[in-house]
């Protein structure tokens, strides 16, 4: 028992590791997800209902953004499934340098433990996710821990980041050219440039706030020269990459799922790459200020943020041609993961049309800080990208625990979900065109959205028994489920080659590659 | 497979080093930090501090060793590895001196109220220093290269004394500024220039701890030469900045 408890905590091996931060990262899931239960009961009727106290709200409203975005949704796809598919996708033995490996695994370890003590500190910080001066630096809450928990998880991804491009770039296959790479590994690659690029901004920002508050630097503070809107401007340098680093591998995954449910090969396979993937790479930077419209700046640079932010849905509309060309006339199967890799593409389109509205400042400051900003990114990022995520866990089951998960199980809790999801973004949306600002812990100057709010209230108890079941689902069947074979989908890519779960150094021999093999060929002739 | 592979395969697969690593910073960092600044318990933060440093030392210590001992996955690939990191390390920089130009070039007068005269040999002194250091650390890099280690034992020396001179300049120059009055909360010029060049000496620091973990096993006769040519790629960069420091900071008036 020590001798497997001893494997597991200190493995280098890549699929332990993936395993490790897919445990870490459903963990914060959890709690961020009962946050949010929390919030919504909270908002379940006008005035005080569960807690007297708004600040008991902000420390939700903090630990639901703060561990969703930088403890689930970054690491379950930059880490685990990051971890678990690119290495073997790419046949490779494991990545380039596994303990490095395990030392991110273990920062992000130490990031969500610092994250969970916010439940038991004194004063536990309260700056939601964005941690926006001055109100963090005049705040009673513990913004260090903020600050460090921002930095932990950041120093793991860029050491994942360092980690993941030297493994894509020097170690793939003998004969694996980069145009035969899986769509998910291109994205996974594109995604970690981001992450060394923008992560480091981030970092700097967070110290920033740390330095004024506690060591009496002047970063923030415009009586001595300083400027609170340079923390606006680090932080959203990051924080709208953040979103392609989630949307890219999340996009990434259910095109490999797409493909394989659909017996197809991808369609317009470098459109997908280098237009979709590399177009989102090169915008990703020049769109921040869209974030910061209602700070006041002068008109030029505005419409100049329209014309990058409106440039975004080139890229990400060649992904959906690929997506939509792909399911073409395919032998399309629909089982779990499936349904999640479509209702992806319909969340998708949801939340970037009503990005597009967004994107055009004079709409922008009308709907700036209403509800109908969360509505739009929990469709587009949240929501999209976690059941991309619950897809891409779905599919890897029998690859990661050589059993099958219970489908029909599996198709009701993805139902259910996916009823609750909308039932609580849409109305979030509506609720915020009615004038109900963000992040209010009452509601009861607006009268005209209560009826919203009720259901709003039920739709996040729907998603609650929903994402409950699908974790009965995965822990039965981890102990009881049937043996699932090497390749129970009938894939054509690299990791469902090997065994189930795959041995040590992946493949029995490293696979040799020829120069018309492809990760997607469905019988085709193309 | 025989028994031997079993054993050398479960040994590969399996490092405490990471672990001890990650739990030390936590101690070393985000506890300690809080418990003297937030919460104001020294005795806590001294306790975090002296469990958190010798835990990522040991296990900086332990890693290194291993790493001599073991097969790496592919050969060749730290130096590109570092060349990623750099790019990361580079955008913190670059956030900084960002923050400094938009407050510096916004404000209405400059220097502002408060600032005083920096000393302008001084920085010349460890801009050669550093340099210096640079042309040593490549002749470490080239004697190694032809099998002489010696030699590269010698030059690293000479290298680390390089840093070890720059860093004393520096402390020494922060001690004469603070004493004039000039401190990190005197005005934006004080947070800026205590925070870049901080941040700078912070990286020589780490420099001279790559350098300690190639020095301690070349003295025994064991080499890692990607530690030893991503070492040296790295101290190149730290030079790199320090010019940017230099200018912009000390020279830029």
């Amino acid at each position: 028992m020590a001798g497997v408890l001893r494997e597991w905590l200190f493995t280098t091996d890549h699929k332990k590791v993936g395993i490790l931060y897919l445990i870490g990262s459903v963990a914060a899931f959890a709690v961020a997800g009962i946050m949010a239960l929390l919030m919504r009961a909270e908002l379940s009727a006008p005035g005080p209902t569960i807690t007297a106290n708004p600040s008991q709200y902000n420390v939700w409203l903090y630990f639901h953004g703060a561990a969703m975005i930088l403890g689930f949704q970054i690491p379950a796809l930059t880490g685990f499934l990051a971890n678990y598919l690119v290495p073997l996708q790419i046949g490779a033995k494991d990545v380039a340098f596994p303990r490095l490996n395990a030392l991110s695994v273990w920062l992000f370890f130490a990031g969500i433990i610092l994250a969970l003590l916010t439940f038991v500190l004194p004063d536990p910080p309260d700056v939601m996710w964005t941690g926006y001066p001055p109100y963090s630096e005049i705040t009673q809450g513990n913004t260090a821990f903020y600050s460090f928990t921002v930095l932990l998880l950041g120093f793991a991804s860029i050491l994942g980041g360092v980690n993941f491009l030297t493994t894509i770039a020097f170690m793939r296959a003998p004969g694996m050219g980069w145009n035969q790479l899986n769509i998910f590994t291109w994205s996974v690659f594109a995604a970690f440039i981001l992450q060394l690029i923008f992560v480091p901004v981030l970092g700097t920002a967070v110290t920033m706030i740390m330095f004024d508050k506690y060591l009496g630097t002047n970063f923030f503070d415009p009586t001595q020269g300083g400027d609170v809107l340079i923390y606006q401007n680090l932080f959203w340098f990051y924080s709208h990459p953040a979103v392609y680093v989630i949307f890219l591998p999340f996009i990434g995954i259910v095109f490999d799922i797409v493909a394989t449910f659909a017996r197809n090969r991808i369609f317009n396979y470098k459109m997908v790459v280098y237009g979709g993937i590399g177009g989102i790479l090169l915008l990703a930077g020049e769109v921040w200020i869209h974030h910061l419209y209602v700070t006041g700046m002068p008109d030029w640079l505005r419409v100049g943020q329209m014309v990058t932010t409106l440039m975004i849905s080139v890229p990400v509309g060649l992904m959906f041609i690929g997506l939509v060309g792909t399911l073409y006339k395919g032998s399309i199967t629909f089982n779990t993961p499936m349904l999640y890799a479509l209702s992806v593409i319909f969340l998708m389109l949801i939340g970037g049309l009503t990005g597009i509205p967004l994107a055009v400042a004079s709409i922008d400051i009308n709907l700036s800080d209403s509800y109908f900003i969360p509505g739009h990114f929990h469709y587009v990022m949240a929501v999209a990208g976690t059941f991309a995520i619950f897809g891409g866990i779905y599919y890897l089951f029998p690859k990661m625990t050589g059993r099958m998960y219970n489908e029909k199980l599996g198709k009701t809790s993805f139902w259910i979900t996916f009823v609750g999801v909308n039932l609580v973004f849409f109305p979030m949306m509506m609720a915020g065109l009615e004038g109900m600002p963000r992040r209010y812990w009452d509601y009861s100057q607006f009268p005209q959205v209560e009826g919203l709010h009720h259901l709003m209230t039920a739709g996040a108890v729907l998603v609650a028994i929903g994402f409950f079941l699908a974790l009965v689902n995965w822990i039965q069947a981890l102990f009881k489920g049937q043996p699932a074979g090497n390749n129970p989908w009938g894939s054509r890519s690299l990791e469902w080659t090997t065994a189930s779960p795959p041995q040590h150094g992946n493949f029995p021999e490293i696979p040799m590659l020829s120069k018309d093999w492809s990760p997607y060929a469905y019988g085709s002739s193309q | 497979m025989s028994d031997h592979a079993a054993v050398h395969e479960h040994a590969e697969e399996v490092s405490i080093w990471p672990a001890v690593i990650s739990i030390g910073i936590l101690f070393a960092v985000p506890f300690a930090f809080s418990f003297h600044f937030v919460y104001h318990n020294g005795l806590y933060a001294a306790l975090s501090l002296g469990l958190g440093v010798p835990m990522i030392v040991m296990g900086i210590v332990g890693w290194v060793y291993e790493a001599l001992h073991s097969e790496p996955v592919a050969e060749g690939l730290a130096p590109p590895a570092m060349g990623w990191f750099i790019l990361a390390e580079a955008l913190i920089f670059l956030s900084f001196f960002a923050t400094y130009w938009v407050v510096r070039l916004g404000a209405p007068v400059w220097p502002p109220e408060g600032t005083v005269e920096l000393p302008k040999l001084m920085p010349l002194v460890m801009t050669t220093v550093l340099v210096t250091s640079s042309f040593t650390i490549h002749f470490a890099e080239g004697r190694l290269a032809q099998g002489d280690r010696r030699g590269f034992i010698n030059w690293l020396i000479l290298s680390m004394l390089l840093g070890l001179a720059f860093i004393s300049m520096s402390a020494y120059e922060w001690n004469h500024l603070l004493h004039e009055g000039f401190t990190p909360a005197t005005n934006i010029f004080g947070t800026a220039f205590y925070t870049i060049t901080g941040f700078h000496g912070a990286h020589v620091i780490v420099g001279l701890g790559i350098f300690t973990a190639m020095l301690l096993p070349a003295l025994r006769g064991q080499v890692n030469e990607g530690l030893v040519k991503s070492g040296s790629l790295y101290w190149h960069f730290v030079d790199i900045i320090w010019f940017f420091v230099v200018s912009q900071v000390y020279f830029w008036v």
